[in-house]
C-alpha cells in the first residue's frame, strides 16, 4: 500500500506530463473508435465475398513461424498462405494472369521465395506470416528458346537454375538467394543424353536414355563439382519388354532425391547410388510423397480405390514395413484422381502425426489428419467460374397445400363436397397454427443452427445459384450465405462455351425443378448434357447424356409441354435438329435459330420446321458482318429470353412519349477487323435474328473492341479501346420508335410485319479505367431503372446508372432544341460511392451475372473471377421494401400511445361535460 | 286636502254614464284622403319595391361568379405553376368553390320564382362553369390533368412477340 501511494500522490506536474506524452495516443485511439463509415451496419449484410486462389501448383507446410500455414502457389499465378486450422486465406499475392506471373518454384523456410515469369524471371522473398514483399531481383536468360524447359530449386541459400540443352548439355548457374549475385561462371555439364523426359529430383537430374531394350537410368548430380554420372540399366529394376518409359518425380518430397520408374518402383538416390526401395507403388495412378518423420522416412501413396474411396497407405523408407498410424481411406471424398501436395508429419508423445494435403483432379484442396479425417476443404474450382444460373426455390409444403386447396381446377377434382373443402380448410389453418407456434418457440429458445429452410421466401430473394466451373464440377449453392449445397464432379465435361438452361422452376409442385448444362465431351467434343435437380444436386431427366455428334448450337424452347418442362432443341453439325424431349417436336412453331461463327464473322440465320414427323431447319438468311474483309466477333449480346418490357416508352420533359424500340429478336454483334487506312476498326451492327435485317450499327475506327458488350430492352452497350485516344470508351445505342407507337399496346410484335427502322440515338462516354465484365440489372418486369455494373481490373465493382450512360445526353432533338437530359461530361465519373463492393475489392474479375429477385425493386448480383463476390442492388431505391433500419418498435409504440390518449381524452370528455351539466 | 281631493276628482274623473255625447265618432276623412286608394296604393307600391329589391339582388347573385373571374384571374397569376402546397390550396378552392355553388344552385334561388329566375340560374350556372373552366386550365398549366399519353403509359398491356429465337456463337 506504501509503495503504491508513492506513486499516486497527488503530483500534478507529472500527470500533464504523463498526459502529454499520451495525448498523441489519445487522439489516435479516439480517432479509430470515432471514425465510423456511412452504412458501416450494413457489410456483410447484403453480400458476402469468398476468396479463391485455384489450382494448387506447389505447396509447402511453413512450420516454423508460430502461427501455421501452409504457403501454396497455384495455377492462377497465385501466391498465397492457409491457415493450417481452417483453411482460410491469412494473405495472398495475386501475379499477373499472362506467362509472366507464372510461378517457376516456391520455396518456404523463415522466408517464402518464388520465382515468377519466364525469361525474365523475378526472384522475390515474401514475409511468410504478413506476406510483404522483401527483396526481389531479377533473371533475365540469354538463351531465348529453351529457356522453357528452366529448373530452379533453392540449395544452401542459393537459387540454383539449370538449363538443360536436350542431346547436348546441361548448363546450370547458382545466385545468391538474396542479393541475386552470380558465384561466377556459369557451368556447362556436357550431358548428351538428356531428353524432354528427364525429370529432375534436386539436385540430380535423372533421365532413361539408350535405345529400346537397352535402356539406361542415367542420373546425374548438376551442382557438384566433380562431374559424377550415375548410369545402370533399366532391366536391373523393371522388365525393360513393358516399360514404356514412365519416369515421375515423387509428388511431394524435400528429404531425399527420388522418383518412380515405370509407375511401379520407387528408386532413391542415396550416396550417390540407385537405391531401389522394398515398397512398391500400390496403385498405378497412386501419388507417391517421401515424408520426413522422427524415426527415418515415410513412403506415403494416396489413391482413389473403387471401392474404399480415398486411400492411404505409408511404408517406412528403409524397412518397407507399413506405418499403420498412416492408414487411412475416406469414402466421402471423391474427387477423380488425387495428388499428395504436401505433408508434415510430427511426432509429439511417441505418436506419429501427420497431415496430408491433399488436391483432387477437380481442383479441390482437402487437409487430411489422422485417420482419413478431413480438416477442411477448399473448392479452388470456383475460382474459375464459366457459367452461372440462378434457380428459385420450391414453396413451403404449408404454401404448397395452400396453393393447391385454392387452385381452382385441382379443387373441383378433389372436394366434391362443401364438407371436404371445409375439413381441408380447418386442416390448413391448424397447419398454419402450428407452424406459427413453432416460430415462437424458436424465438424464444436458443437461435438454432440449423440452415433455413430451402424454401422460396416472401420476397423471392433466395435462391440457388448453380455455378458450372473450367474443370467441370458444378456447384449448388446458396445465394444468401454462399454455402455450398452440392456439387457434382463430371471429369469428361469440356466447358468451353457452356451453356446453361433452366427448363423448369420449383414452381410445379409434383414436379422438380430443372437444370440442363450442354457442353462439350473433352475427348470427342461431341456434345454432352447433363441435366440436374438445381435444389439437391441429383441427375434427373436425361441424366449424363452423351451425344454422337457435335453441336452446333442449342435453345430454348418458348413453350413448355404438359410437364411444365421448356423443350431443349439441339443443332448439331450438319444441320439435323434434335428436341429432348422427343415428344415436344410439335410445340415448335414460329421458332427460329442463329448461328455465329467467331473467326469468319458469318451470322447464319434457321427457321426450325415441323412437318409432322421430324423437324428440320432450314437456312433463311446469312450476314457477312465483316463486310467482305477479313473480321472476327468480339462478342455478341442478345437480350434475356424471359425479358417482357412493362414500360413501353420513355417520358419526355414536356410529357409526351418517347416509344422505345423493343424487338425482342435483336442481336448485337461487335466486331473487330483489320482496315487499310485505320489500322483496326470496331463494328456493332444489331441484327434481327429472325428475318436477318440489320437494324442499326455504328462504326468506330482506330479501335479495338473489347469482349463486353450490354443489351437489355431497347438499350445497348459495349466497350471498345480508341487506339487514338488511348483510352477505353464505352458506346450506347437506343433504339426509339418515335412519338406515335407503331403497334397497338399489347399487340405482338413480329420482325416480319416490320418495315420500318427505328430511331437510333448513340453516344459514347470515356471511362477511365480498366473494365473486365459487365452486365445490367435484370428486375421481374423492367419497370425498374437499368443499371450497368462494370467490373474493373482494379477490383472495384462499379454501379453505372444508365441515366450516365444514355445516349440522348446532351444531344439536339430534330427541332433544335436541346433535348432536356443530363448535360453530359465525356467522361464517365465513376465514385467510390458507386462501387457495390466498398473495401471488399475482387481479384481478377471475370463474369457478372443479374437475376431477378421477386422484388421488383432488386435484382441479385454475382461477379465471379478468382474471387465469388454476390449482393443485390435496387436501381431505383427500395421502393417495394420497408428500409431495413425501419423502427418497427417507435412505430408500435407510437401507434398504441395514440390509441390510448384518444381513448383516454374521450373518457376525460365525457366526464367533463357531465361535470359542466351539473352546474 | 279634501278640497284638492274634489277638485282632482273633479278634474280627472272619467265618467262612463255620459249620455249627452253623440253616438257617432267618425270623423270625416280630410281632403283629398280616399281609404280605399289608399291602401290598394300602399300595398302594391311596397310589393313591387321589394320585389325589384330581390330581383336586383338575385342577380348579384347571380352574375357573383362572373365577377369573381377577374380576381380568380389574378388568383391563379399570382398563385405560379409550380406544385407546392399554397397554389394547390388555391387550385384546389378554385375548383371546389364553383362546384359547390353548383349544387347549391336551387337553395340559393328558393326564395324566389319569379320571371327572370330562370335567367339568373342560367347567368349563376355560366358563371360557374367559367369558374371551374378557368380552375381546370390552371390544373392544366400546371400539368395535373393526366391528359397526355405518358399519364396512361404505366397502364398499357406489355408487348407480345411472334416469334421466338435461340442460338449465339458456334459451340464448335
Amino acid at each position: 500500500m506504501g509503495l503504491l501511494s508513492i506513486h499516486i500522490k497527488p503530483n500534478f506536474l507529472g500527470l500533464l506530463k504523463c498526459l502529454n506524452k499520451l495525448n498523441w495516443f489519445i487522439v489516435f485511439f479516439s480517432l479509430i473508435n470515432l471514425s465510423v463509415c456511412i452504412y458501416e451496419d450494413q457489410i456483410g449484410k447484403f453480400d458476402w465475398r469468398q476468396t479463391y486462389v485455384g489450382r494448387i501448383k506447389f505447396s509447402q507446410f511453413d512450420t516454423v513461424s508460430t502461427a501455421k500455414k501452409i504457403i501454396v502457389a497455384t495455377e492462377e499465378n497465385v501466391l498465397a498462405a492457409l491457415n493450417l486450422k481452417t483453411g482460410q486465406v491469412v494473405w495472398r499475392h495475386v501475379f499477373e494472369s499472362a506467362s509472366t506471373g507464372n510461378i517457376q518454384l516456391l520455396h518456404v523456410t523463415e522466408k517464402v521465395v518464388t520465382v515468377t515469369g519466364s525469361n525474365p524471371y523475378l526472384v522475390r522473398g515474401w514475409d511468410s506470416s504478413t506476406g510483404v514483399l522483401l527483396w526481389e531481383w531479377s533473371l533475365t536468360l540469354q538463351n531465348e528458346e529453351q529457356a522453357d524447359f528452366s529448373e530452379f530449386w533453392v540449395q544452401n541459400n542459393m537459387l540454383v537454375h539449370m538449363l538443360p540443352v536436350f542431346g547436348s548439355h546441361v548448363e546450370v548457374s547458382m545466385y545468391n538467394l538474396l542479393t541475386g549475385q552470380n558465384r561466377g561462371a556459369t557451368s556447362k555439364l556436357p550431358a548428351t543424353w538428356t531428353n524432354d523426359g528427364c525429370v529432375l529430383s534436386a539436385p540430380y537430374y535423372t533421365c532413361i536414355s539408350g535405345g529400346v531394350g537397352s535402356q539406361q537410368l542415367l542420373s546425374l548430380d548438376v551442382t557438384s563439382n566433380a562431374v559424377q554420372l550415375l548410369s545402370r540399366p533399366i532391366s536391373e529394376y523393371v522388365n525393360v519388354n513393358t516399360y514404356d518409359g514412365g519416369l515421375r518425380p515423387l509428388d511431394s518430397n524435400n528429404v531425399i532425391p527420388a522418383f518412380t520408374l515405370d509407375d511401379r518402383k520407387i528408386v532413391l538416390i542415396k550416396n550417390n547410388q540407385f537405391e531401389i526401395l522394398k515398397t512398391e507403388v500400390v496403385d498405378p495412378s497412386a501419388s507417391v510423397a517421401l515424408v520426413d518423420t522422427a524415426n527415418g522416412q515415410v513412403v506415403v501413396q494416396a489413391w482413389i480405390d473403387e471401392n474404399e474411396g480415398f486411400t492411404v497407405r505409408a511404408h517406412a523408407a528403409g524397412s518397407g514395413a507399413e506405418v499403420p498410424e498412416l492408414r487411412m481411406s475416406e469414402l466421402g471424398l471423391r474427387a477423380g484422381a488425387v495428388e499428395l501436395a504436401a505433408a508434415t508429419c510430427s511426432r509429439p508423445r511417441d505418436l506419429l502425426v501427420c497431415r496430408l494435403l491433399v488436391t483432387g483432379d477437380d481442383d479441390s484442396l482437402h487437409l487430411m489428419q489422422q485417420g482419413g479425417r478431413i480438416l477442411w476443404s477448399r473448392e479452388e474450382a470456383l475460382a474459375n467460374v464459366v457459367a452461372v444460373e440462378f434457380v428459385e426455390l420450391p414453396v413451403s409444403d404449408l404454401d404448397a397445400a395452400i396453393e393447391s386447396e385454392f387452385d381452382q381446377k385441382e379443387a373441383a377434382k378433389m372436394y366434391s363436397s362443401i364438407w371436404a373443402a371445409f375439413t381441408r380448410r380447418l386442416q390448413t389453418q391448424f397447419q398454419q397454427l402450428q407452424t406459427l407456434i413453432q416460430g415462437l418457440q424458436k424465438a424464444d429458445g436458443e437461435p438454432d443452427e440449423a440452415p433455413p429452410a430451402l424454401v422460396r421466401d416472401y420476397f423471392g430473394l433466395h435462391k440457388i445459384i448453380v455455378l458450372v466451373t473450367d474443370v467441370g464440377k458444378i456447384f449448388g449453392m446458396d445465394n444468401l450465405s454462399g454455402a455450398l449445397l452440392w456439387q457434382y464432379y463430371e471429369p469428361s465435361l469440356d466447358t468451353e462455351n457452356v451453356l446453361v438452361f433452366t427448363r423448369r422452376t420449383a414452381r410445379y409442385p409434383p414436379h422438380t425443378a430443372y437444370v440442363t448444362i450442354v457442353g462439350k465431351h473433352e475427348e470427342s467434343g461431341n456434345g454432352l448434357i447433363i441435366s440436374i435437380n438445381p435444389i439437391t444436386g441429383e441427375l434427373i431427366g436425361e441424366k449424363l447424356m452423351h451425344l454422337d455428334v457435335q453441336l452446333l448450337q442449342c435453345a430454348l424452347l418458348h413453350r413448355p409441354d404438359n410437364d411444365k418442362l421448356y423443350a431443349l432443341i439441339l443443332l448439331d453439325k450438319d444441320e439435323n435438329v434434335q428436341i429432348l424431349p422427343g415428344s415436344a417436336a410439335p410445340l415448335v412453331e414460329n421458332m427460329y435459330m442463329y448461328v455465329a461463327e467467331k473467326n469468319t464473322a458469318r451470322v447464319q440465320g434457321y427457321a426450325l420446321m415441323y412437318d409432322g414427323k421430324a423437324l428440320s431447319a432450314v437456312r433463311t438468311w446469312l450476314v457477312h458482318l465483316g463486310g467482305g474483309s477479313p473480321a472476327r466477333i468480339v462478342v455478341s449480346a442478345r437480350k434475356p429470353a424471359a425479358e417482357r418490357v412493362h414500360s413501353p416508352g420513355r417520358v419526355l420533359p414536356d410529357r409526351s412519349v418517347l416509344y422505345k424500340y423493343v424487338n425482342p429478336n435483336l442481336v448485337l454483334f461487335v466486331t473487330e477487323g483489320p482496315d487499310p487506312l485505320h489500322k483496326d476498326v470496331v463494328v456493332a451492327t444489331c441484327v434481327d435474328a429472325v428475318s436477318g435485317a440489320v437494324i442499326a450499327s455504328q462504326v468506330h475506327r482506330r479501335a479495338r473492341a473489347l469482349p463486353l458488350a450490354v443489351h437489355t430492352e431497347h438499350y445497348l452497350a459495349y466497350l471498345y479501346y480508341n487506339d487514338k485516344h488511348r483510352r477505353t470508351e464505352i458506346a450506347t445505342l437506343e433504339l426509339y420508335e418515335g412519338a406515335s407507337r407503331w403497334l397497338a399496346a399489347g399487340a405482338a410484335f413480329s420482325s416480319h410485319a416490320g418495315r420500318r427502322a427505328p430511331g437510333v440515338e448513340r453516344q459514347a462516354y470515356i471511362l477511365a479505367a480498366t473494365p473486365a465484365a459487365a452486365a445490367t440489372t435484370v428486375t421481374e418486369k423492367s419497370l425498374t431503372d437499368k443499371h450497368v455494373i462494370l467490373a474493373l481490373a482494379s477490383g472495384a465493382l462499379v454501379e453505372i446508372p444508365w441515366g450516365y450512360l444514355e445516349a440522348r445526353r446532351g444531344g439536339l432533338a430534330e427541332d433544335g432544341s436541346v433535348v432536356a437530359a443530363q448535360p453530359a461530361p465525356p467522361e464517365l465519373m465513376l465514385g467510390a460511392d458507386a462501387s457495390l463492393n466498398y473495401n471488399r475489392s475482387l481479384a481478377r474479375p471475370a463474369r457478372i451475372h443479374a437475376a431477378p429477385a421477386g422484388l421488383e425493386s432488386t435484382s441479385l448480383v454475382l461477379a465471379t473471377g478468382l474471387d465469388l463476390f454476390y449482393t443485390r442492388v435496387a436501381p431505383s431505391k427500395t421502393f417495394d421494401l420497408l428500409k431495413d433500419d425501419f423502427d418497427y418498435y417507435l412505430i408500435t409504440i407510437v401507434l398504441a400511445a395514440l390509441i390510448l390518449a384518444t381513448y383516454s381524452t374521450k373518457y376525460f370528455a365525457s366526464r367533463k361535460i357531465l361535470k359542466m351539466a351539473w352546474k | 286636502m279634501s278640497q284638492v281631493k274634489t277638485n282632482k276628482k273633479f278634474k280627472w274623473a272619467l265618467d262612463f254614464n255620459q249620455k249627452n255625447r253623440t253616438t257617432t265618432t267618425e270623423l270625416p276623412s280630410p281632403p283629398g284622403y280616399s281609404a280605399s286608394a289608399n291602401a290598394s296604393y300602399t300595398e302594391s307600391s311596397k310589393d313591387t319595391d321589394s320585389n325589384l329589391l330581390l330581383i336586383k339582388k338575385l342577380w348579384d347573385v347571380a352574375l357573383g361568379p362572373l365577377k369573381q373571374v377577374p380576381m380568380n384571374l389574378f388568383i391563379m397569376y399570382m398563385a405560379g405553376n409550380s406544385i407546392s402546397i399554397f397554389p394547390i390550396m388555391m387550385v384546389g378552392m378554385l375548383i371546389v368553390r364553383p362546384v359547390k355553388a353548383l349544387f347549391a344552385t336551387s337553395s340559393t334561388f328558393k326564395m324566389v320564382e319569379g320571371t327572370q329566375a330562370t335567367g339568373q340560374k342560367f347567368v349563376y350556372f355560366i358563371g360557374n362553369i367559367v369558374n371551374i373552366l378557368l380552375a381546370l386550365y390552371k390544373c392544366q398549366s400546371m400539368g395535373l390533368l393526366p391528359t397526355h399519353s405518358s399519364d396512361w403509359l404505366a397502364f398499357e398491356e406489355p408487348q407480345t412477340r411472334v416469334e421466338h429465337i435461340g442460338g449465339g456463337m458456334s459451340l464448335i
